[in-house]
């Protein structure tokens, strides 16, 4: 049972989401999972071949001073989409993360010089050792989208350290407070939600809002950025507002609706069961698909940032929605755009 | 009461045994435990081996066995209890046997076994002359209460006064040991003068049990895909790509090795195996749950004249996909088995809650078919707050090779149809108790 087959659900299609011209035909959402807080949409569709998948392909080839980070493609051939937002965590090295996605062709080494450092330490050269990829988590997305292209490597700490507060973690500039001391918890949305077979995409709802829609070019390319959307991306965003659904609600040790006092379906029969299983997961189903419905839309404001062959990669901006997207004619072949979350924010 | 709710009190009461100095035995589940020996004294008594059941849980069933009368049992129950008795007095801590021992008194409790159990710890207990100069006041209080005061004393009389075999120390004492020259020897000790006038001398009481009823838990320093048990790490080199035709040798001598020693569950098991994503897990730890829930599908196969199992999300060969307990639940249901156990890391996602509700439904829809929830670690210090997707479903946790031995007795004793195969097991386990007792009684002697 998906939201695109549900009957009664509401007539929501991703073509409503996607800004502009962009035209996702043939995609299809698939059946929402849910982890607490955090609700995410599937969404399948056909391949876009030729695409270097980043986790396999993309190398930090070093940290060249504060605020400067240099990548390498070093697949063999395909080009790569370096995924909007992505940082990366190493021992004893500087952590940045970039303000903005580009294109890498195979071979090429690409210097970033607008990267944000997210914690202040030694630069140096890094190894491949103890080396991983995060993305930016939502609530910062926006300002580092809007800070692209500025040279400051300090630039997102005001907004690292507002985050850190918000949290209740000491006001500092370093997103490693949360990204690798609560990696424990937030690497469990990495099994608490599950890639889908064919899946190259999701939609992310946070306490039934969406927090953002992710579109890669092939199931393979979504594999590789999975972990560091749902998990950090996403994934911190939905433990805090787990945190504050655990304080004004008594601990059950269990996901929601499954305390030992579930609430038992109107049946006195296995079949009667099943049916009304179904049809609660229909209502369900229908609700999330409202969801969808009242995304809120607006203008959007397309601003092209680099080519790579019939390839273009644009800045999405709007009230409701930012990102990027790469696009094929009108085609969306990488999309990565994501709603306004302030931190602390009553929703 | 029904066994398993009789197994689950055994395994999770840890509530000492107390005796209050003057005050009378304190045991608070005592009705519990007569009912249950006055219903089935044998099946009863077998539950006290059953691998998980608390130490003083098994004190209980000493106790209870100690305490009651034997009249109108037939002669291969009585040899049961014998057996049971002589076990769990070197199967448990000393003070707990001393404990039992001494509530016996309390309770005034004396029959013909209660005096043979009683007389073989106190005087044949391969650490008996540590116990005894350690614990001399009680042991004496128990050979007293075992024989009556004036025939114990008068016994001991006869043995200080040079007595090796009349027929008085035959007919009262000699007759209900094995090693009768301990005897000889033990008895002026339990009535030697009083051993704080030299506390240097006494021995430090042994503490641990001299029998091992349960298997020592493996603890590897460092938990990987591999170290496991034997099946699981050969599955996890199959699913790597490993030389199929050798591993799969290998496992069919590691399945037949391990479902040696369990007898044929004559019923139907529909197993729910979660085969989603997660299973697969990822980085160093990848295989690893998927390969041990799948060690318990094989051996289960082997065990069960009908397993029924029912995939989530996946296959076991490839898990993807998102994890949907409540139908899995339903399907395994429609097959009509005996039980129905989820076997799952517990990350239920489509959608989470469904599988309590459904769970809480079923006594309304008429099902009385247990359900119970297997939950698949990584170690046995997995963090599972997040993965109790029905905290009222009976649970319990594997992570090794080894836990089955407690998995599967706590799953067949769950349904009625697993009645025999848990009484046969439990049979197959005091056998094996009893000759190691009787070996560690050889020793001592």
């Amino acid at each position: 049972m998906t939201i695109s087959d549900t009957p009664g659900a509401a007539p929501a299609t991703l073509d409503t989401l996607m800004p502009g011209p962009l035209s996702l035909a043939g995609h299809r959402l698939g059946t929402p999972q849910r982890a607490g807080a955090l609700t995410m949409v599937p969404i399948s569709g056909p391949a876009y071949p030729g695409i270097a998948p980043p986790r396999r392909a993309l190398k930090l080839v070093r940290v060249d001073g504060y605020g400067r980070v240099e990548l390498r493609n070093g697949a063999a051939d395909g080009v790569a989409i370096v995924p909007l937002h992505m940082g990366y965590i190493q021992d004893a090295a500087q952590n940045h993360a970039l303000c903005r996605s580009a294109f890498i062709a195979a071979g090429q080494t690409l210097m970033f010089e607008d990267a944000a450092c997210v914690q202040a330490s030694q630069t140096g050269y890094l190894t491949g050792r103890d080396q991983w990829f995060f993305i930016l988590p939502v609530e910062l997305r926006t300002r580092a989208l809007q800070r692209r292209g500025v040279h400051d490597f300090s630039k997102l700490w005001p907004d690292i350290a507002a985050l850190n507060r918000g949290y209740g973690l000491p006001g500092r500039g370093h997103l490693e407070q949360i990204l690798s001391r609560k990696r424990p918890v937030l690497t469990q949305f990495q099994s608490r939600l599950e890639l889908q077979p064919g899946q190259l995409g999701a939609l992310f709802f946070i306490d039934g809002r969406l927090a953002g829609l992710e579109l890669a070019p092939d199931p393979g390319y979504f594999a590789d950025v999975w972990a560091a959307l749902v998990c950090f991306a996403y994934g911190v965003a939905a433990w805090h507002a787990e945190q504050r659904h655990a304080q004004t609600q008594p601990p059950s040790g269990a996901p929601a609706g499954a305390a030992a006092g579930a609430r038992p379906f109107p049946a006195t029969s296995l079949s009667e069961l099943r049916a009304a299983l179904d049809r609660d997961r229909a209502a369900r189903i229908a609700q999330i698909a409202q969801w969808l419905a009242d995304v809120p839309t607006g203008p959007v404001e397309f601003t092209e940032e680099e080519r790579y062959l019939g390839l273009r990669l644009s800045t999405v901006t709007g009230d409701h929605l930012s990102g990027q997207v790469v696009t094929d004619g009108d085609r969306a072949v990488y999309a990565s755009l994501f709603a306004p979350w302030p931190v602390d924010t009553p929703r | 009461m029904d066994t398993p709710t009789l197994l689950t009190h055994l395994e999770t009461h840890a509530v000492p045994l107390t005796l209050p100095r003057g005050g009378t035995l304190r045991w608070d589940d005592a009705d519990l435990h007569k009912a249950a020996y006055t219903a089935d004294p044998e099946g009863y008594a077998l539950l006290g081996l059953a691998p998980g059941v608390r130490p003083w849980q098994r004190a209980r069933v000493l106790l209870q066995v100690l305490a009651a009368s034997q009249a109108g049992l037939d002669d291969a129950t009585r040899t049961t209890l014998a057996r049971l008795a002589r076990v769990l007095t070197l199967a448990l801590p000393p003070a707990h046997v001393i404990t039992v021992l001494l509530g016996l008194r309390r309770l005034r409790a004396n029959h013909k076994h209660t005096t043979r159990a009683a007389l073989r710890f106190v005087l044949e207990h391969p650490d008996a002359d540590a116990l005894i100069a350690e614990r001399r006041p009680a042991l004496r209080d128990c050979f007293e209460h075992a024989l009556g005061k004036a025939t114990a004393r008068g016994c001991a009389r006869r043995i200080a006064d040079g007595d090796t075999g009349s027929d008085y120390l035959q007919r009262r004492l000699l007759r209900f040991l094995t090693a009768p020259h301990h005897a000889l020897r033990r008895v002026p000790a339990l009535y030697a003068a009083d051993p704080q006038a030299n506390p240097q001398q006494q021995a430090a009481a042994p503490r641990e049990p001299v029998l091992a009823v349960e298997r020592t838990p493996p603890h590897p320093g460092t938990v990987t895909a591999t170290n496991r048990g034997d099946i699981a790490a050969t599955l996890v080199h199959l699913y790597r790509g490993g030389p199929a035709e050798e591993l799969y040798v290998a496992l069919d001598r590691y399945l037949a090795d391990a479902v040696a020693g369990y007898p044929r569950f004559p019923g139907a098991v529909g197993l729910v195996l979660d085969a989603s994503a997660s299973m697969r897990g990822y980085g160093e730890r990848q295989w690893a749950l998927m390969s041990q829930a799948a060690a318990l599908r094989m051996v289960l196969s082997r065990v069960c004249d009908r397993l029924e199992v029912v995939e989530v999300g996946g296959d076991e060969r490839v898990p993807r996909g998102a994890t949907d307990l409540a139908t899995g639940v339903l399907d395994a249901l429609a097959v009509g088995p005996d039980l129905v156990a989820v076997v799952s890391d517990g990350y239920e996602n489509v959608f989470p809650g469904d599988l309590a509700r459904v769970a809480a439904t079923l006594p309304h829809a008429g099902v009385t078919t247990p359900v119970l929830f297997c939950h698949a670690m990584f170690t046995r210090t997995d963090d599972l707050t997040l993965r109790r997707p029905a905290p009222a479903l009976p649970q319990r946790g594997f992570w090794h090779q080894d836990d089955f031995d407690e998995l599967l007795p706590w799953m067949f004793g769950h349904c009625t149809a697993g009645e025999p195969w848990l009484r046969a097991a439990l049979h197959a386990r005091l056998d094996a108790l009893d000759r190691q007792a009787a070996q560690i009684g050889g020793i001592a002697a």
